[in-house]
Parts: C-alpha cells; structure tokens; sequence
C-alpha cells in the first residue's frame, strides 16, 4: 500500500480505478466457485448431494401436504454424464413459485421458520441444478402437477448464476400420469464410485421414515423399500423465538417491527414461553442492568447513638410538636423493622408515615416536608449527616465500614485477618460516599469497579492479595443486599434505537429462568417407529429405541433419539455401524468429524455387554446403532450438512439416549447369556443325570427311575405335566403345571383334544373348532408354586399340549 | 475280614445307590449330606474323649453341574466297590484313581486322585463303612513296630506268630493294613513310644532302648498311616499301655502328635476308632530348646502361619500347648530330634528320653 500512497500525488485516478473493479457476487457467482461447500466437490460425492437434496426436498413436500411420500429415483448413463430423475406424488409446484424452487438459491420457505424440516436454507436443490449446467451443460427439466389439475408444467431452466435467478429455456404444458407430484431430471459429470453411500443414503432414509416408499433404480440394481406404517409424522408448528437463542441485532429489528407498547408486552407476545410472570422476571432483570440497584443498608441499632426521629424533628417544622413527634416516632419505628432499607424503601415508608399522620392530626405534611424528611433520614443512616465527625461509630469509622465490613468478612475466606478487610471495607465505603447519586444506586459493573478499586487499594498498601475469587464474592454479597429499583421501564419507542439499552434487555432475558421451548414444532420418530425402521431394514434378533425429552441449545429446541439393533443377520465381524440422522436426514459424509460419532466412541460399550477393543472407540460385534438428532436448527459443521457440531447440549442429550436404549441391550444379551448357560448346563446335565439313573438302577438290580421332575426341579424349569386316571366310561385329565423357578411365570396353555372335554376347571376356557376342542387356560403361577387344570374326556381322546409365555429353554412339558 | 463283614458293607453301599434311585423317583435333586472336613467343623466328644465332626454339613447335590458329576462318580465308584467286596479282591486308592480311566462314561472319570481319594472318604462317612472295610489300601503300607510283644497274624497265606523283637529283623514288624487281623498275644512291653523319623527310631534300636526300658517302638513315618494309630490305639486300650510320641520340635510335628493322640481332621468320623487321647508327647518341646541348649534353626514364615492356625485348632486348646506353642513364637526357633545329637549319640537314649518320661511319669 505504501506504494500507492507515493504515488497518490501523481495519478489522482487510482482510488476510482480500484473501485471500478470492484463489484458485488450474487450467491450463485459465490456457489460456483465454493462448490464443496454444497458438497459437490467431486463427480462421486455430487451424484449422492444431488439425490439427497432432491429426496429431501421431495419428502417435505409431500409431508406438509399430508400425503404419504412415495419416491422414485433413478439413475442413467447418459453418454458421458448421468442422468438423474427424482419422482414425488407431493402437492406439485405452483407455475410461479416452480422456477424460482429451482433456479434461485436461497429461495425457501424454511430458512425463517423455527421449525423441524429437513430443508433450511433453499441451497441445495437449486445447487444440484447448479452443479448440473456448470458440468453438463444442459437444463434441468422439471415437470411438476398441482393436486386437481388436469395438466402438468414442464420447465426447462438453469440458474443465471450473474443475477441468481432462473432463465427459464422452454416452458409448456403436458401430460403426466401421476396426479400430482414433481419431476426433476439433471444431467451431471459424475461417477458411480458411491454407489456405497448412495445405497447407505436410500436405505437410511428408509429407515427413519418408514412412512415413505422409495425406491432407487440405477445402472446395476434397483431397490425397492416398502413402508412400515401409514402414519405420517406428526405435524410440526411454527414457534416464536425463545428468549434465550436471540441476538441483539435480532432482538432490534424485533422492536422496530412489533405492535406492542410496553417491554412486558414486548416479550410476552414476540417470544415463546414468556408470560406474566416471566416478564415481569425480565424487567426485574432488566431494571437491574438498566438502572441498577440501591444498596440497602443495615437501620442503626440502640449503641449506635443515631436517632432518627430526632432527624426527622429537626427537619419538620411548624407542624405542631405532637404530629411532628408521630411524624418522626412512625418513620423510625418503619426504618427499624427493616433489616436493611434502600433509599426507594425509604422513600415509601416517609409516604406511608406521612398519610398515616395525616389522617390521625389533620395536619398536612406536604412534598416539601417529605423531602426534608426523607434526606434527614437517609443522611443519618448513611453517615453523611452535619459535619465530618459528628456521628461516628464507636471506633470511629462510618456506618457503612461496619456494615460493608460484616459482608465482606462473611464472603472472604477466613484466612484473610480483619485488618485488611477492615481496610477494605473503609476503602469501598469510601467509594460509596463518593457516589454522586446518594441515592447509592449503581450497577453490577460498576460495583465491581468499586471492589476492584478498593481491592488493588488494598493489595497496593496493605501488601496483601486480593484475589478474584474474593473479589467475586464480594461483589456477589454486596449485590445480594441490593434492592431492584421499582422505576418503570422504558416504553418500547424509546428502546426502539437505543442500542444498549436494548442490550441490556438481551441479557436480562438471557439471565432470567426461562422454561424450555415447546416441542410442537418438533416431529421426533418416535421409539416404535424407530425399532419399526430398524426392523424392516435389518434382520436383527433384538431392537431397541429410546426418543429422549426435549432439550434447548442456543434458543432452538431439540430431541434426540437412537436406536440400536443388534445379532441375527447382522455381519459379526468388524465395528458396529453407526448411523447418523439429522431432522430425518441421513448424514453419510465426515462421519469422523460428526458428534454422534465422537459421543458413541467415548461410552463405554463393555458395560453394556458389547465387545469393545481397547475400551473405547467404535464397538465390535453385529450391532447397529441409530442416532437422530431433530431440532428447529441442527448445528452442522459445514452448509453441506454432513456432520453435527460438538455442542455439548446436544452430545450430551445423545449420549442419555444412547445409553437409555444400550441399558436394554444390556439386559437382553443377559438374558441371553444366562440362557446360553442354561442350555449349556441342561446339555451337560441332561448326559449325566440318565447315566446316573442307569447306573443306580444297574447297582440296585431295579427298573430305571423316571427322572423328568428331578430335573425340572433342577433347572428351575417349569413343568407341565399331564396325568390321566380311568374314570368309569372316560378318564380324568389334570394337566398340573409345577413353577421351580424364582420367578412368577404367566402360562397360556392350549390343550387340544379330540373329544369334546366336560367338568371343565372354571379358568379355563374351550373352543371347538372342526371336531377339536382347543381347552384354553392361562395360569399365573408364583415360585414354587403349582396350579392344576382338571377335566374329563372319552376314553379314546388323544391330545396335544402347546405351551407358551415361557422360554422353551425353562420349559418341561411332559404329556 | 469275615464273609459276613463283607456282605453287611457291600449292603451299605448299596444302599446308598438306592437313596439316590429313591430321590430321582420322588422327583427329587438327587442329593448326599456329609460333615464339612474342616477344622472349623470339628467339636470334642466329651463321652468318647475324642474329636469329633460337628454339625456342619455340605451337600453333594445334582443342582448344578459340578455337583451332578460328582454324584456320578460316586455312583460308579459305589459299583466297583460293591464288586470289590463281592469279588474278595482289594485294591489302593492310586489304582482306584487309574481304575476309573477305564470306565465307559467320561464324566464319571476322576480328574485327580485327591477327587478319589475325597471321595472315598465321603463313602465311609455316609455309609458308616470303613475304607478298609471296602478293601481299599493306601500306597504305603503302615510303619513298623519293635518291641517285646508277641502276636499272631491272619495273613492271605495262613496265621502266622511273630515276636516283634526276636522274629524280625533290624526293621521290625510290619504293621499291616488292617491291623484287626492280629491278635496280642503276649506282652512284656512297658510302654509305647511312637518315633517320627527313621533316623530316630534306628538310633533307638542302635542303642537298644526298647530292650533296656521294655519300650516298643512305633515309627510313624511322618503323618502316621491309619493302620498305625489304629494298632497304637489297640495297644493301648487292650494292652493298657501307656503311649508316648516323639518328634521334631516344630508346628507340622505337633501335628503328627495331635493326629495320634485328638485324631485328624480327615478322618475325624474316625476318632473313635482311630485315636488315643491318653498319648503322650514327650517333645522335642519348645522348652527342651532352651533347656538343653539344643541347635536350632529360625521359623520361616509358613512355621509361624502353622503355630498360630494351631493357636486356633480346638484340639491344641489347652493351657499345655498354648504355652509351648506361645514359647515357641517368642523363640523364633524349632529343632530336630537329631539335634539332641549335638551332646553325644548316647545322649538321647541315656539323659533325655529317661529325663522325659520321668517327668512325665512313665516311670
């Protein structure tokens, strides 16, 4: 620069020339040259961006129309390029609003919506269109048909990337034969070494919207994902800001644009979760950065030789000596009750003395005396009253040295000796009295100057520290005994362009107790449906899902939910898979730098009963662990979406759900194993206890005994056994189930017979179905208990017993 | 060694076998009760003077797999026996622990022989049926004895009359297993003194004490065989001989006397049987240590954790062992027999022993 400066002098142009060559960049221009940051940074990477915009935006098309999505993607070579066609039956696109969806970026319903929706900004399918003229060359073409029109729109735009607006090539009417819905075909520069991530992408999506129907055609194969249910996800509601996520500017423009009158309105209307009761919070809040509090200070006690009514005597004149001596006795008795009494508390209990006299003499005490009252009053409990060393304490420091002394004695540590708070103490006063406003009113920031002050004093000619915790303390002390002004707040024209003290308001709402946003404009998963997800895309043994209450992060609330399948058909080797979601959107990409990951890789997964090499990191085994992260605004890392920001809300929030949902993976692969070990001793002992009855019965020369009850009992099993004894023409049947478990075992029992039964238990109940009779009967049975159900049948009766409501690995059954 | 001994243990046995076919039939856990074997389980029997198992019991039960396996062992080794006895053969515990290699089950195979040789013992205990009564032997015979007594033998081959002085050698008489097959027959004896080690016991007879005192002498062996107490016990109690025990002069030696005289915890549903409570130790005692200035060498650790274990061990409870032992902690030391060697080889035979028994009024 120094060189241009020079030569200033000579060529007087230059300053002009420069600014010649500077000009504004559309979006569009910027998104050319940035095309990673959409994630298009590769011809593999841009295939799958594209088919993930189109979809998404395909899906909350056809969700806020309440319409189940169903979705078609295809992928074709085409010559050198590929062609990408994304179906929806969604609602179809107004002829208006179509081109500018597609050929404008940053065109969106979403972006200033707090709301739940897979869209934020209005990049992404315009970019993919974007991507598409820069690579191939050729124009997107779209067709799309509004819900009872008998025609569909057919566009061909690009986006003109000078101005960031669609020019639009042909436009025509046509036919199409879905009812509604929207078309997009792009021709790109791309390659299918993706195809991984763009299954991963089409399957996941899948998985957390088991409402949807997609499916995926491409070069080599073609999949089909049915839905699991009919029911749309909830719906989601718009909210207002939440006083705490809001940024002054935000905040400003809020008070330029409302209609309301005063703060308390303000807030009450302009924002989410704040009634009454919390404004008047926020104001308090907000007196108290504004205007400040007064310090209160402790009344005098009978040894501190000040007398307030005499004060208030001396200041009062002609007012006939009995009301004068009311007058003075109501407002030193009022001061007295008080444990500490700010200049505005004063100020009230002169007034209310005042009327009290009044009433009771007839004499008026007006403004003036009041006043004079009042300052009499206040000089005296301050110390300021006459001359220097007129009204001192018995040591001779002020009242406030002693006053200001106790509180900070109690705030210090004890190792500081009283000396030096003493001195501090005097020093503080010392900036108390020096105050303009005897009023002793002064904010946070400013009684923190007043300790600082008074604390480098100290440390400077004491030769004593003063730390910043102590100092803290203090303040914290000092600030607690103050007393919020009751002066009004400003009306909102007046805070209307006056910058801090809109600020001051930001904070006191950020520093007021706030209850946590609604969940309304949130549409969680929700557990059944995620294992309803899990379950239809992985054929697992066990599943398990936990949605977790919702949390806030700057302002914005949101839910997180997992899920984790685990066993059957899932690959045993190798680290589990993670999957990632955000607002019900896949998340493929940067899988390292995304909080989900970072969160699962610190639990500790052995606790829960998975493999976990070194203690920590991804876990081993046939698992698949979900995450869902749903909020009005997910925090990525980048505006390409692919991984979530380590806000530590938010990874907090992941990992309780995780851990909600791994408690129940834990106790199943218990389960799991204590009936391993059943099986195993069942196998060992159903060998060795036969040998060992055949061996008894071979030393005692006796028949082999029956060994079936012995080892039910042993097992702890349940057994259900069928005794049957000859009863004239038929039999009688007791089917007697025997519980030598610890636990209490709920049975259903069917029996069926060939032979209608009759005398029939009262609990159990029978069906006759082609010439069978199904004798149904469900027992409760506590540990080590027994219940029987009895009947008669015919002689020639056969039977077949089914039992259920018991692990067959704890099940005997002997008929 | 009767037909009709025989026929009643086999029966025993059997029975139990038919406890266990009689559980499975009642849709019982198939199950055995024996005394816990430890010495926190053992208890003194006033009337019988001897140790005792107490209440304590542990269960062999089909509950869990470990448990089942045992049974079966039992079940099996219940068969051989049975067969054993029927058969008139006998065999060791060693041959019954290879024996059971043999069998066509796998599970019911002992995997060591303390499993055999543990369960042998719970069959005694639960049938009431001595080991020997099973016709089972240890690996070692029982010690020898020397002295003027006079006895006669029912061996395999015949009777046969042996004066444990004259009619054997430099060894002695062999006790053997079962020493209910000998009959007393005639006894110049004064009393018995049962040796620990050989070497003790040689420079006994070197010296020819048992000639000079009438002793007879009984060499333990270490830990002393069954057969050993058992005769020592007979000699006693049908002989009325007082009987006195010699050994080293540390905790492991105490012992050997506390096993002869209280009984083992082993083999405590034995005592009975098995032990004489009128023995008699003459030492080395600790006080011999510092009394005759005896060589010594320092406890190791694994000496000291023996005394105190001891300390609590109901059958060393009385004032006289609390003393030695408490003396010997306050030593640090133990000794020999040997270690009397140390004043001459005549000394044991000539000052100590004739000191001991004195004292102990033995004569």
């Amino acid at each position: 620069m120094t060189s241009f400066q020079s030569t200033l002098g000579d060529e007087p142009g230059i300053a002009e020339e420069l600014a010649e060559s500077q000009q504004s960049i559309s979006i569009a221009e910027f998104f050319e040259k940035n095309k990673h940051m959409l994630g298009f940074d590769s011809g593999a990477r841009g295939l799958v961006t594209a088919v993930k915009e189109a979809v998404d935006n395909a899906l909350d098309a056809a969700e806020e129309a309440g319409i189940l999505p169903d979705i078609y993607v295809e992928i074709q070579e085409a010559g050198d390029y590929y062609r990408l066609i994304v179906e929806d039956n969604g609602p179809g696109l107004t002829k208006d609003s179509l081109p500018k969806v597609f050929g404008k970026l940053l065109y969106g319903s979403r972006f200033h919506a707090r709301e739940q929706s897979r869209g934020q900004q209005g990049i992404g399918i315009s970019a993919a269109v974007l991507y598409s003229q820069l690579t191939s060359g050729k124009p997107a073409k779209i067709t799309s048909r509004t819900q009872g029109s008998s025609e569909a729109q057919y566009f061909e735009l690009i986006v003109d990337t000078d101005a960031n607006e669609p020019e639009i090539s042909v436009e025509e009417t046509t036919t199409w034969d879905r009812p509604h819905g929207t078309r997009i075909e792009l021709e790109m520069e791309a390659n299918m070494r993706a195809r991984g991530q763009l299954h991963d992408y089409i399957k996941h999506t899948a998985v957390v919207n088991p409402h949807a129907r997609l499916e995926l055609r491409e070069p080599q194969e073609h999949f089909k994902f049915e839905r699991a249910t009919d029911q749309l996800p909830e719906e989601t509601e718009e909210i207002r800001p939440h006083p705490h996520g809001v940024e002054l500017g935000t905040v400003m423009k809020m008070l330029a644009a409302t209609d309301s009158q005063t703060v308390s309105g303000f807030v009450q209307e302009e924002f989410t979760r704040v009634g009454k009761k919390t404004a008047d919070s926020i104001i308090d809040a907000f007196r108290d950065r504004h205007y400040g509090r007064e310090m209160r200070w402790r009344p005098p006690t009978a040894h501190d030789d000040v007398d307030l009514a005499a004060a208030v005597e001396d200041a009062t004149a002609n007012k006939g000596p009995e009301a004068t001596t009311a007058f003075a006795d109501a407002i030193a008795d009022a001061v007295a009750d008080e444990d500490r009494i700010a200049h505005h508390e004063l100020l009230e209990a002169v007034e209310s003395a005042a009327e009290a006299v009044e009433a009771e003499h007839g004499t008026t005490f007006g403004d003036t005396v009041r006043e004079n009252a009042v300052e009499a009053v206040w000089l005296a409990l301050i110390d300021a009253a006459g001359a220097d060393d007129d009204v001192v304490g018995e040591d001779g420091d002020s009242r406030l040295v002693a006053d200001l002394y106790d509180l900070a004695d109690d705030a210090t540590s004890t190792r500081k000796d009283d000396e030096t708070i003493h001195a501090f103490a005097d020093r503080l006063a010392g900036k108390f009295e020096d105050l303009e406003d005897d009023r002793h009113r002064l904010t946070r920031a400013t009684l923190r100057e007043f300790v600082d002050r008074a604390a480098d004093l100290t440390e400077e000619y004491d030769e004593v520290s003063f730390g910043e915790t102590a100092r803290e303390n203090v303040v914290e002390a000092v600030w607690d005994v103050m007393a919020t002004v009751p002066d009004e707040p400003p009306l909102v024209r007046e805070l209307n362009g006056d910058r801090d003290a809109t600020s001051d308001l930001v904070d006191a709402m950020r520093a007021t107790d706030i209850m946590a946003p609604p969940t309304r404009c949130l549409s969680p998963i929700s557990e059944d449906l995620i294992t309803a997800g899990l379950e239809k895309e992985f054929d697992a043994d066990f599943y398990a899902s936990a949605t977790r209450d919702a949390g806030v992060s700057g302002g914005d609330p949101f839910i997180v939910e997992a899920g984790i399948a685990y066993g059957g058909e899932l690959p045993a080797e190798g680290t589990a898979e993670v999957m990632r979601f955000a607002n019900r959107v896949p998340l493929v990409y940067q899988r390292g730098a995304c909080a989900t990951t970072d969160v699962v890789k610190t639990i500790g997964w052995r606790n829960y009963g998975l493999n976990q090499p070194g203690g920590s990191g991804l876990p081993n085994g046939p698992v698949v662990i979900m995450i869902h992260v749903a909020s009005t605004n997910v925090p990525f890392t980048s505006e390409s979406k692919d991984a979530i920001a380590n806000v530590p809300e938010i990874e907090d929030e992941i990992e309780l759900a995780i851990r909600e949902a791994a408690r129940e993976l834990k106790s199943y692969l218990n389960k799991r194993r204590s009936m391993q070990k059943r099986r195993k001793k069942q196998n060992v002992l159903g060998k060795i206890l036969p040998e060992m009855a055949t061996k008894v019965a071979e030393v005692t020369g006796r028949e082999e005994p029956d060994i079936d009850d012995a080892i039910a009992r042993i097992m702890n099993n349940v057994l259900v056994e069928r005794q049957t004894k000859a009863n004239g023409d038929g039999q009688a049947i007791s089917v007697v189930v025997e519980n030598n478990s610890s636990t209490n075992e709920s049975l259903e029992i069917t029996d069926i017979v060939s032979a209608e039964p009759t005398n029939l238990s009262d609990s159990a109940t029978v069906v006759e179905m082609d010439g069978e009779w199904f004798v149904k009967w469900e027992p409760e049975v506590g540990s080590d208990d027994e219940a029987t159900l009895e009947y008669e049948v015919p002689d020639d009766a056969t039977f077949d017993l089914d039992v259920k409501g018991v692990e067959s690995e704890k099940l005997t059954v002997k008929q | 060694m009767s037909a009709d001994n025989d026929q009643q243990a086999r029966e025993q046995l059997i029975d139990l076998a038919a406890q266990f076919y009689d559980q499975f039939e009642l849709g019982e856990i198939p199950h055995m009760s024996v005394p816990t074997r430890t010495k926190n389980n053992i208890e003194y029997d006033e009337d019988k003077d001897v140790w005792v198992y107490g209440d304590r019991e542990s269960t062999r039960s089909a509950n869990s797999v470990r448990g089942a396996r045992k049974l079966l062992k039992a079940v099996y080794t219940i068969e051989f026996l049975a067969d054993q006895l029927e058969e008139d053969r006998s065999s060791t515990l060693r041959e019954l622990y290879y024996l059971s290699e043999s069998w066509d089950n796998e599970e019911a195979q002992f995997s060591d022989q303390d499993e055999s040789n543990g369960l042998i013992e719970d069959l005694e205990i639960v049938s009431g049926v001595t080991r020997e009564d099973f016709h089972m032997r240890p690996e070692e015979s029982g010690a020898t004895l020397m002295g003027p007594l006079h006895l006669r033998e029912q061996t395999r081959r015949g009777e046969r009359e042996i004066h444990c002085q004259k009619d054997v050698g430099e060894g002695g008489y062999q006790i053997p297993n079962n020493p209910d097959t000998i009959d007393f027959l005639d006894c110049d004896a004064d009393f018995i003194l049962a040796v620990e080690t050989g070497g003790m016991r040689d420079r006994l007879v070197e010296n020819g004490f048992d000639d000079e005192y009438n002793a007879l002498l009984v060499h333990l062996k270490g830990q002393p065989a069954r057969a050993t107490r058992r005769i020592t016990k007979r000699l006693h109690d049908e002989l009325d001989l007082p009987v006195t025990v010699f050994t080293d002069g540390d905790p492991w030696s105490y012992r050997i006397y506390g096993s002869v005289a209280y009984g083992s915890i082993k083999s405590a549903h034995l005592s009975e049987y098995l032990a004489t409570p009128e023995a008699q130790f003459i030492g080395i005692q600790p006080a011999d240590i510092v009394e005759y200035d005896l060589p010594t060498d320092p406890l190791s650790d694994s000496d000291i954790n023996a005394l105190e274990s001891e300390l609590e061990d109901p059958r060393f409870q009385t004032d006289y062992w609390e003393e030695q032992i408490e003396l010997q902690l306050d030593l640090g030391k133990k000794s020999e027999q040997q270690a009397l060697a140390s004043h001459g080889l005549d000394f044991v035979t000539e000052t100590y022993l004739p000191e001991r028994l004195t004292e102990m009024g033995v004569f």
